[in-house]
């Protein structure tokens, strides 16, 4: 299936497009824990970022290198971001540390990224400089750290030069094989344009954007700070952390900047379902939120209807909320659903989609994630890269000018994504009445709370401890019935021994390795896991007969083969002593 | 006034209770992480709701020196007076 006609975008880079924000009378305002408020408007930033953009090129940095920027939401990511775009390097956000988290980790991925992408140069800072030494440290950027303060203290502008390649950005969370997603600035302005014509379907209303997510993210930076900059927009920032602990933040921010759209996964709509205290809402008016986007993770419809059950008292309307389904590969967005319409939901039966792939009426719902967006095809195969008919569970295929350039530095991954301009996107799903349902994935990855995990990250706490088979764990993510999100699934075999509180050591193990709490963690049978002909763990397969109920231990040994084997190894003994005497 | 550790540990009950929806008691000598399992979802919830209330600021190096409740009252606790020094 095919969305309209792609919209022509305005500009052929971002950097024009930053250059027609700064003509404009809007801006950002950051937002902090107190509500207390700082503005920079676009023409500021632009200026600010063309210094920073004099100072990168005076430290060396030229076209075409990357650039780490490891920033909190506040005005200093947007100097180093835009600078280093004006200044024709590549910025590559990644993620700051967690406060009270585990540093080791940390540093092992983040320095991972860094060699990854080959980054000449590291902007942070005071704070978080001195605790990136030991990533640096491993990482060795050419130029070393600095920070973005240190950016702004020349008063020279630069004229920007933009480079072809515009952004790469990692799909959030994962850092056992993290992928570099490479975008062109093509991709870009074409992802803006696309995000710009489905927001701004009526061309009388000025759109104010607010936004908690995160700018190391695809959702929060492109979906939100870079089409913001595009339209230009007003737009209110709110660092996620603050939003964790008092996500009242957001939806008064939303009321007293009259918010037209803001977007979130699934699991911020819950946090306020769960967080928010009624008198923390006084005076709140949400009636002119007009667009609720929900992506980034599997939508909830439990969480999104507690949500418009709830905040109906504030104002909020039920049909803002606008499911959509996207990835880092696209740029973003692949597929939304159409603007102020109510959330469309199909209750499958969800052993018959495990067993055999087929739609059929029963009690798991699954909401629309929409049509494909302005320029995008879609489609869904089966495994030999048929299109299937409707109501059929495939692998979804999608194509469009915001397909991703490339993972960078890596042609061969590449080349297995993205196969004649189609991208595979791993994901599972099915097509009805012209709209896309997605309802698993093929890719080894736990999605929880917006963020990407790969497997290996909980595998490898689980493997080392007493009592599991080794090699013998799967980590998989799942969404429980009457659960609002995805959540993490431990299958572990025991070895012959195991303690009495296996499972409880690996709970504790699991969230003391990686900061995640499991959902389900079942101990199975030796053997009962599927396996490759080479012995390695199938994931999807094990999730597949863990929701289809097939999980069954091997066949137990019966007496008369148990007899035999007892025979033959005892003859095998006899040989060897029989051996040793000779 | 600097807030003594013990408000802060009140404090920290009152998060545990009220904001992470523990079930189980929370003491002095609790773990964070082994005993009471909080996920960094619950630790930033806890920091920053701390910081927010004792108007300091936890750096994210400080979970090298916290493991317990105690130490990240205590933590909280110098932070406040060195504020207000």
């Amino acid at each position: 299936m095919k969305g309209p006609p792609a919209p022509k975008p305005k500009f052929s880079n971002l950097t024009e497009a930053l250059a027609a924000a700064a003509r404009s009378h809007c801006g950002l305002t950051f937002v902090n824990m107190r509500e207390e408020e700082q503005r920079l408007p676009w023409s500021e930033a632009y200026h600010r970022a063309r210094r920073a953009a004099s100072a990168l090129m005076k430290l060396g940095v030229r076209a075409g290198d990357r650039v780490a920027i490891i920033l909190p939401t506040a005005p200093s990511f947007i100097d180093a971001f835009f600078g280093v775009l004006l200044a024709g390097a590549i910025p590559v956000p990644l993620y700051p540390p967690v406060r009270l988290g585990r540093l080791d980790e940390y540093y092992a991925a983040t320095a991972r990224m860094i060699r990854l992408v080959g980054a000449r140069l590291v902007v942070s800072d005071a704070r978080l400089r001195r605790l990136l030494g030991k990533a640096i440290e491993a990482s060795r950027p050419e130029l070393g750290c600095c920070t973005a303060d240190s950016l702004m203290a020349g008063g020279e502008e630069a004229e920007a030069r933009p480079h072809e390649l515009c952004l790469i950005q990692f799909s959030s969370g994962s850092t056992v094989d993290p992928k570099p997603v490479a975008l062109s600035q093509e991709n870009l302005v074409a992802q803006c344009a696309i995000l710009n014509a489905h927001i701004n379907a009526s061309a009388t209303l000025r759109e104010v954007g607010v936004s908690w997510l995160p700018l190391y993210h695809d959702m929060g930076l492109i979906g939100c700070l870079l089409s913001a900059v595009y339209y230009p927009a007003p737009l209110v920032l709110i660092p996620p952390e603050n939003f964790l602990a008092r996500p009242a933040l957001w939806l008064r921010a939303i009321s007293r900047h009259r918010g037209t759209a803001s977007a979130s996964p699934s699991f911020g709509y819950s946090l306020c379902n769960h967080r928010i205290r009624d008198e923390e809402l006084e005076g709140v008016d949400l009636s002119c939120w007009r667009i609720a986007l929900n992506g980034a993770e599997p939508v909830s419809v439990q969480a999104m209807r507690t949500f418009a059950r709830r905040f109906g008292r504030w104002g909020f309307k039920a049909q803002a909320l606008t499911p959509g389904y996207g990835l880092a590969e696209a740029t973003l967005a692949v597929t939304y659903c159409a603007p102020e319409r109510p959330v469309q939901a199909m209750s499958v039966d969800p052993l018959e989609l495990a067993r055999e792939g087929r739609v059929r009426s029963g009690s798991f719902e699954i909401a629309s994630v929409g049509m494909p967006v302005a320029g995008v095809e879609v489609e869904v195969r089966d495994a030999r890269g048929e299109s299937l008919p409707d109501r059929r569970v495939g692998r979804i295929f999608m194509r469009g000018p915001s397909v991703m350039a490339g993972y960078f530095g890596n042609p061969i991954g590449t080349a297995r994504a993205v196969v004649a301009g189609w991208l595979d996107t791993g994901d599972l799903g099915f097509i009805h009445r012209g709209e896309l349902y997605v309802c698993g994935r093929t890719k080894d990855l736990v999605i929880i709370r917006g963020a990407n995990h790969q497997p290996q990250e909980f595998e490898a706490c689980v493997d080392p401890l007493e009592g599991v088979r080794t090699g013998c764990v799967v980590a998989l993510g799942f969404t429980p019935e009457g659960a609002d999100g995805e959540q993490l699934l431990i299958l572990a075999e025991r070895s012959a021994i195991g303690p009495a509180d296996l499972e409880e050591r690996i709970r504790k193990a699991v969230l003391d390795g990686t900061g995640v709490r499991a959902h389900t963690v079942k101990i199975l049978e030796p053997g009962t896991l599927p396996r490759t002909s080479s012995g390695k763990m199938r994931r999807r397969e094990a999730l597949r007969r863990f929701l289809a109920a097939e999980l069954r231990p091997p066949q137990p040994v019966n007496v008369v083969r148990l007899a035999g084997r007892l025979v033959q190894s005892a003859l095998a003994y006899a040989k060897i002593e029989l051996g040793h005497e000779s | 006034m600097a807030p003594s550790s013990q408000q802060v540990i009140d404090e920290i009950r009152r998060i545990a209770r009220q904001e992470l929806e523990l079930e189980r008691p929370v003491d002095a000598g609790d773990e964070l992480i082994r005993d009471l399992q909080l996920d960094s979802l619950g630790l930033t919830i806890l920091a920053v709701g701390l910081e927010d209330r004792f108007r300091v600021k936890l750096t994210e190096d400080d979970s090298a020196r916290v493991s317990t409740v105690a130490d990240l009252a205590n933590l909280v606790a110098r932070r406040a007076a060195e504020e207000k020094a």
